[in-house]
């Protein structure tokens, strides 16, 4: 039998020995059947990685058993060993469930998540230094001049007077509602009870400046309470001509002259102290603008009223991506110390830059 | 059913091959009960024997692989307790065996006794037989890990995958004819070996 014939012979024996439940050797020749005997005992080899697999297996419960057996003994050295190869067996072993261990993927896997923390970390530092910076200084007067409304070359115009020629001053009371355009002066004491054509009293003002009335009407300056439109002429009340409320004449209210109010906001200088914020949280950026790292500068206009409030608050250089509105937002909840003009409270004028800067 | 087949285990294992001589064996065994790392060499010299006895009984590869790694991680548990009576390591280790199975058909014929039944005569009834086809299975199992790449390669897809040679030829990127060749010769090299150590 040639030996090609022989390994068909043999390979077809094991085929038949493989297929049947149970060893068997057919018809061969006696020297192929002792192969094939020997073939049989084969299929009960144990798998390629079995015997290494389970010798690891085996070291890795002998290490673990090998911490408790050496830390019973109060070797202090030894004790320590073991229990930090426990602990990161996969930087301190050769091998970990059979693969084999690099170390230095393990350092490189420790800087990547040191790296990564670090960067969220100043992610969040720097959102939240992000904040918009805004300091009292910002309305200081350096950084403010060049936004600051024009100052009049003449005083402010304001106020205005009138009366019925009565006796006494105008009596006191809220100021009459403002308006550009003046239908009935405001009298306290009315002769015509019954007028044909019913207009509201107002005083030449800018209308925005209307507030809450909840008294009649009156100077707001005097201090009289007994009704009275003052001494003056022209239908309005106070000590001049005109149709407004005291003041030294006009159809306005206060204590300047022509139509307008309150002597209207000053700017400072000259004699009027700036004011000072006291109460100043900062805004917070738009989810547009963070996203998009937009930032800059929104300057704002406003009035800071006699009572530390800002009024009137309009956009003078806007930044957009909902920054403006924010900006806005959060300078009307901001308190201020009164700009001051000759000791008493008075109403300044002035612009405030709100800060949005990430870094 | 324990006590046939511990004393057949004890009886088997007298006539078992050491591979190292009973005093190196004892200080092996002294050596891993005082540094339980030093077990792996224990391991090494009884692997073959613990597999070969329990694959005689199971006839399942699988299983006797989970039986041979229960014998060996109950040993490891055990070491401390071991005493030498100069009985060699290979017969705690079989007796450990032994039981194990037991306990398993134990297990596996609640309420089914016929096929524990069917199980225990299934064990071999010539102990003096039985340790003598367990050594030859051992040593079976050492020599193929002794054969070339290319043979054993062969072998173990053949008799371990249960591979037919055309699937094993495309594998290795060999004809089939080659492939036939090397499993002939890996046969004929474990059949010399065998009949020289029989000698």
């Amino acid at each position: 039998m040639s030996n090609f014939a022989m390994y068909d012979e043999l390979d077809q024996a094991i085929d038949r020995m493989l297929a049947a439940p149970e060893p068997s050797v057919d018809g061969s020749g006696a020297d192929v059947e002792e192969l094939v005997e020997l073939a049989a005992e084969l299929r009960y080899l144990p798998r390629a990685n079995f015997q290494s697999r389970l010798r690891l297996e085996l070291e890795w419960e002998a290490a673990g058993r090998a911490v408790s057996a050496v830390a019973g003994d109060g070797l202090q050295r030894a004790a320590v060993q073991p229990a930090s190869r426990q602990m990161l067996p996969s930087f301190s072993g050769k091998k970990w469930t059979g693969y084999p261990v690099r170390r230095i993927n393990f350092a490189l896997s420790v800087a990547l998540h040191a790296m990564l923390a670090a960067l969220a970390g100043a992610g969040f530092y720097m959102v939240k230094s992000a904040g918009p910076a805004i300091a009292p200084s910002s309305v200081g007067t350096t950084r403010l001049e060049p936004y600051l409304a024009p100052a009049g070359s003449h005083e402010a115009h304001g106020g205005g007077s009138g009366g019925a020629a009565q006796m006494t001053p105008a009596s006191t009371g809220a100021a009459p509602r403002a308006d550009r355009e003046q239908l009935t002066p405001p009298i306290i004491v009315r002769n015509n009870l019954r007028p044909r054509l019913v207009a509201q009293a107002t005083v030449v003002a800018p209308p925005e400046l209307n507030f809450p009335r909840t008294r009649q009407i009156g100077d707001p300056l005097s201090d009289l309470t007994t009704p009275s439109n003052g001494p003056g002429v022209g239908n309005g009340m106070g000590g001049r001509a005109g149709g407004g409320v005291g003041g030294e004449g006009g159809d306005g209210r206060g204590p300047g002259s022509g139509g307008g109010c309150c002597g209207g906001p000053y700017t400072w200088g000259n004699g009027v102290s700036m004011p000072r914020a006291i109460y100043s949280p900062e805004p917070e950026f738009s989810d547009e603008a963070r996203k998009s790292k937009h930032q800059g500068e929104v300057i704002l206009t406003a009035v800071i009223g006699a009572d530390g409030h800002p009024r009137n608050l309009a956009v003078v250089r806007s930044l957009g991506m909902g920054l403006d509105e924010k900006a806005l937002e959060m300078v009307r909840t901001w308190r201020f110390e009164p700009g001051k003009m000759d000791g008493r409270p008075v109403a300044v004028r002035m612009n405030i830059i709100v800060n949005f800067h990430l870094f | 059913m324990k006590p046939r087949a511990r004393g057949q285990t004890l009886n088997a294992v007298a006539n078992l091959a050491n591979l190292a001589s009973l005093n190196d064996e004892r200080l092996l065994i002294e050596a891993a009960q005082s540094d339980p790392s030093r077990f792996a060499e224990l391991y090494e010299h009884n692997f073959h024997r613990v597999y070969a006895f329990v694959s005689r009984r199971v006839n399942d590869r699988d299983e006797a692989q989970d039986v041979t790694a229960e014998v060996f991680h109950q040993a490891l548990r055990n070491l401390g307790r071991f005493q030498w009576r100069g009985v060699p390591f290979a017969a705690w280790l079989l007796r450990i065996a032994a039981n194990a199975l037991a306990d398993r058909w134990q297990h596996a014929s609640r309420g089914l006794e016929v096929r524990a039944e069917e199980q225990l005569e299934a064990l071999p009834d010539s102990a003096a037989g039985d340790a003598s086809a367990v050594e030859r299975r051992a040593m079976l199992f050492q020599l193929v890990e002794r054969l070339p790449d290319d043979q054993r390669t062969v072998v173990m897809r053949r008799f371990v995958d249960q591979k037919s040679v055309r699937e094993i030829a495309r594998e290795m990127g060999r004809s089939e004819g080659a492939v036939k060749q090397l499993q002939f010769r890996a046969l004929e090299t474990l059949r010399g070996q065998m009949r020289k150590s029989d000698e």
